[in-house]
């Protein structure tokens, strides 16, 4: 490990050495995206195999290393330059949430059906209740808040409380391919998190309506903005039905080239996102579940292919997502910031182990689901992003304080997860 | 972000479609090569539908950096010092004369048509004329190799063929990169003193070989074989292609980011880690799973940057690839009677390696890809139709000379293994 560290240090010491040799391009492509690329990549892997070495998860060495680069740490992954390196965030996403999808199985579902609901029930009603009531005794303590009283205030605190209630499918996934669990616990926690990812949006579309409305930003652009967002919502399950019939058709007659088919689809289903308005994640997610369970084909080979590229895939994601987190905001707030982790983990233990009981689910499941519920990632930090860009300054103080919360519990979040999957015996790595 | 997404989108999806279309003709008519991706290139790029417009084309170029990094790391790692010293010494010098000669024809005659013919001073003309040369000595070995299992490949020369092919790569790789690097061309930026020609070779080398050499010590126990039982468990190779891919990137942008070439740079990271590393086998396989899509992209990106060369130097274009004709047939009679010894006699050679292959498209794109190459546009051009002419004869031709016939549909060509010769 040493070793590694050494190889990265004179790596970039020699890449500070060359910098007075670096020549003016004068047709605009500027390489450093691709250094600073390489050096995440390196950097993760290093640091993902020395968290394993003390049985915590690979996920956070790899957040670690994103973090240990990134704004907050050596200023080697800067945002200017982590931005261009968006589309290779969108491919890992895309390909993580194919994985996903593909990995619920309809047959699970089922059979689980009553505890997935249960949890997922439990976790949002005590989630939002609980986080909903700290918010509005602690008002005076968040900074976007501030000069808000009555409903308005009430609205900004139930959106923050909805976005706190996010879970993260990519966490769970990678941890389910990390440990290679298989049991109720990883299962359910798996029909959790990607039912959830559905409902939640619609959540916070309806919370993002009342904002608006209260705020006197026009209840007619209240309503507009609730309606765009649950359309973007149908267009991704539109969307993906769309690429679940293409890639059926793929598997069906081609059966080729399926790491580059998959890739492919990736990027045409990522420009369209963009250009249609849809979200990425979702449709993936809904397609990877369609080829699984509904088409008439064998969907294993696109499940097996993308497992081999699973590894270096979340290498990537999660190197970037720790170059994005905001520590220094996590110093600033600390007091805000680890009170409603905590207060968020609490709810997520009680609501989700009770609606666990309540739905009759195995102990374990009981006693471990709601580990797999703390990690936040993509989705969190996306919902932040659309508060941040639509509300203002206080959409931007909001969005900083929930981006900090997300730096905790995507940290604590897999920890936990992983202690339970090998508690309960379901890790078999 | 979208354009370029679109951009990849546009140009993944041209690669599956010419694989599919062409697979059928390839299976029919034995064509071994590229050609197809480079006219669909074409077709996307700014000079012709305009799908992918100049800023896409642009937005692609780091994308393509690195593709050519991949190929230089998978052509270092087939030059295994160990397997060289086991060739025949009368292979070699067959290789090296047929090689050279042909080296030396095509960049004395080029030099002469860009100086004389187009009026570019001796210095200006000497690099475009270089890369040129390296372009024309570049073969493709994989056509070679593609008749390994039909008569041609029982034919008693045909490990003779195989060993010019490899020389002629190799030379064609190292004779670009050094000039690169001794020609070079970038303004270095601030008020630091430019380095001589010297000092940027031995920059070049030097970035090269200490990539490789820190890469080596990255791969730790990978490297020197220790790492049996992690491999094993299958972590290993997933580990393997995390620390390649970095290595690549991280080679090939700091040789796009000092204006040398990231071709050669890698390539030489490649020697190091194919020499070196004790698990070479898997890092060749790491290097061909992706080998093929990467080398065929390329030529589609290739395509997709080609801009006409101007009137004044199109019939330079034309005449290239009877230049390289000639330096091929030429450079093919003294190699091949270079030899005293009677199996190694082969005048017919240059008939032989004919074919282009990618890697001479691959030395023109990371030429064209340089700032302020001078006539950039008429080596990628001069490149671009060498290959569809070159890779439609070359390995018909191959197998006529050495009497196994044209490939049939009983017998496909593999085109996949070693698709970025």
């Amino acid at each position: 490990m040493i070793r590694r560290a050494v190889v990265l240090l004179l790596v970039l010491g020699g890449s500070l050495l060359l910098e007075p040799l670096r020549v003016f391009r004068g047709d605009g492509v500027s390489p450093a995206p691709l250094l600073v690329f390489g050096v995440l990549l390196l950097a993760a892997d290093t640091m993902g195999e020395l968290f394993h070495d003390f049985r915590l998860p690979k996920v956070v060495g790899y957040l670690a290393a994103g973090a240990l680069l990134g704004p907050s740490g050596l200023e080697v992954a800067v945002p200017v330059l982590t931005a261009d390196l968006a589309l290779i965030k969108d491919l890992a996403i895309g390909l993580i949430g194919l994985m996903a999808g593909a990995e619920l199985r309809l047959g699970e579902v089922r059979a689980r059906w009553r505890a997935i609901t249960g949890i997922l029930l439990g976790q949002l009603v005590i989630g939002v209740v609980a986080l909903t009531g700290a918010g509005l005794l602690a008002a005076a303590h968040l900074p976007f808040t501030v000069g808000l009283s009555g409903l308005a205030l009430f609205a900004v605190v139930l959106l923050f409380a909805c976005i706190l209630t996010v879970n993260s499918p990519m966490v769970t996934i990678a941890m389910l391919k990390e440990t290679g669990a298989e049991g109720p616990v990883a299962r359910t926690v798996l029909g959790v998190v990607l039912v959830a990812d559905v409902l939640v949006v619609l959540l916070f579309t309806l919370a993002f309506a009342l904002v608006q409305g209260a705020l006197g930003q026009g209840e007619a652009e209240g309503i507009g903005v609730a309606f765009t967002l649950l359309r973007e919502v149908g267009a991704s399950i539109f969307a993906g039905g769309m690429v679940a019939l293409i890639v059926s058709l793929w598997l069906r007659f081609v059966k080729i080239e399926l790491v580059l088919f998959a890739v492919i689809v990736v990027f045409v289903t990522a420009a369209m996102a963009g250009a249609l308005h849809f979200e990425l994640l979702l449709s993936l997610l809904v397609a990877g579940f369609l080829v699984e369970n509904v088409a008439p084909v064998r969907a294993e080979p696109l499940v097996h292919t993308l497992q081999t590229v699973a590894e270096p895939v979340f290498v990537i994601f999660f190197a970037l997502a720790g170059a994005e987190l905001h520590l220094h905001e996590v110093v600033a707030l600390w007091p805000v910031v680890l009170g409603f982790a905590v207060i968020r983990g609490v709810a997520i233990w009680f609501g989700a182990s009770r609606g666990a009981r309540l739905a009759g689910a195995e102990p374990a499941v009981v006693r471990y689901a709601w580990t797999g519920l703390i990690s936040q990632a993509g989705v969190a930090f996306g919902l932040a992003a659309v508060v941040a860009a639509q509300l203002g300054e206080r959409g931007q103080a909001l969005q900083a304080v929930i981006v900090a919360i997300i730096a905790v519990n995507q940290t604590v979040g897999p920890i936990l997860f992983k202690r339970a999957l090998v508690g309960t015996g379901e890790a078999t790595r | 972000m979208a354009a370029l997404l679109a951009a990849l989108a546009i140009l993944a999806g041209g690669y599956l479609l010419a694989y599919l279309v062409f697979d059928r003709l390839r299976r029919s008519f034995g064509y071994v090569g590229g050609a197809e991706y480079v006219l669909l290139g074409l077709f996307l790029g700014p000079a012709g539908s305009g799908l992918l417009d100049r800023d896409a084309v642009r937005d692609l170029a780091p994308v393509a950096a690195v593709a050519l990094g991949w190929i230089g790391v998978f052509l270092g790692t087939r030059l295994r010092l160990r397997e060289w010293f086991a060739i025949p010494p009368g292979q070699l010098a067959v290789g090296w004369a047929e090689a050279g000669t042909t080296c030396g024809v095509a960049a004395g005659a080029l030099w002469l048509m860009l100086h004389h013919g187009l009026g570019l001073d001796g210095r200006a003309a000497l690099l475009p004329s270089l890369a040129l040369a390296a372009v024309a000595v570049a073969g493709a070995p994989h056509a070679i190799d593609a008749l390994a299992g039909r008569q041609a490949g029982r034919h008693p020369q045909w490990p003779l063929v195989r060993v010019v092919s490899s020389v002629d790569a190799f030379l064609a790789i190292v004779v670009y990169g050094i000039t690169m690097a001794a020609l070079h061309i970038g303004v270095v930026q601030g008020d630091t003193r430019p380095p001589t020609a010297t000092e940027w070779v031995v920059i070049n080398v030097a970035v090269g070989l200490g990539s490789g050499l820190l890469f080596h010590l990255f791969l730790g126990p990978a490297a020197t074989g220790l790492e049996h039982e992690v491999e094993a468990e299958g972590h290993g190779d997933a580990r393997l292609f995390i620390a390649l891919a970095g290595a690549i990137v991280i080679a090939g942008g700091t040789a796009f980011w000092l204006g040398l070439s990231p071709l050669f740079t890698t390539f030489l990271v490649g020697v190091v880690l194919g020499n070196s590393a004790q698990v070479h086998e898997q890092i060749v396989k790491h290097l061909l799973r992706v080998a093929q899509p990467v080398y065929l992209v390329l030529l589609i990106f290739a395509g997709a940057a080609w801009r006409p060369p101007g009137w004044e130097a199109l019939w330079l274009v034309f005449a290239f690839v009877g230049v390289r004709l000639i330096a091929r047939l030429i450079g093919g009679r003294v190699g091949g009677t270079a030899s005293d010894e009677p199996e190694f006699h082969a005048p017919w050679l240059g008939r032989a390696l004919l074919t282009q292959g990618g890697l001479g498209v691959a030395i023109a794109l990371d030429y064209a890809q340089t700032p302020g190459a001078p006539s950039g546009s008429l080596v990628l051009s001069a490149s671009l139709l060498s290959i569809l002419l070159f890779d439609w004869i070359g390995a018909r031709e191959t197998a006529v000379v050495l009497g196994g016939g044209a490939p049939t549909s009983e017998s496909p060509v593999p085109t996949g293994a070693s698709g970025a010769g």
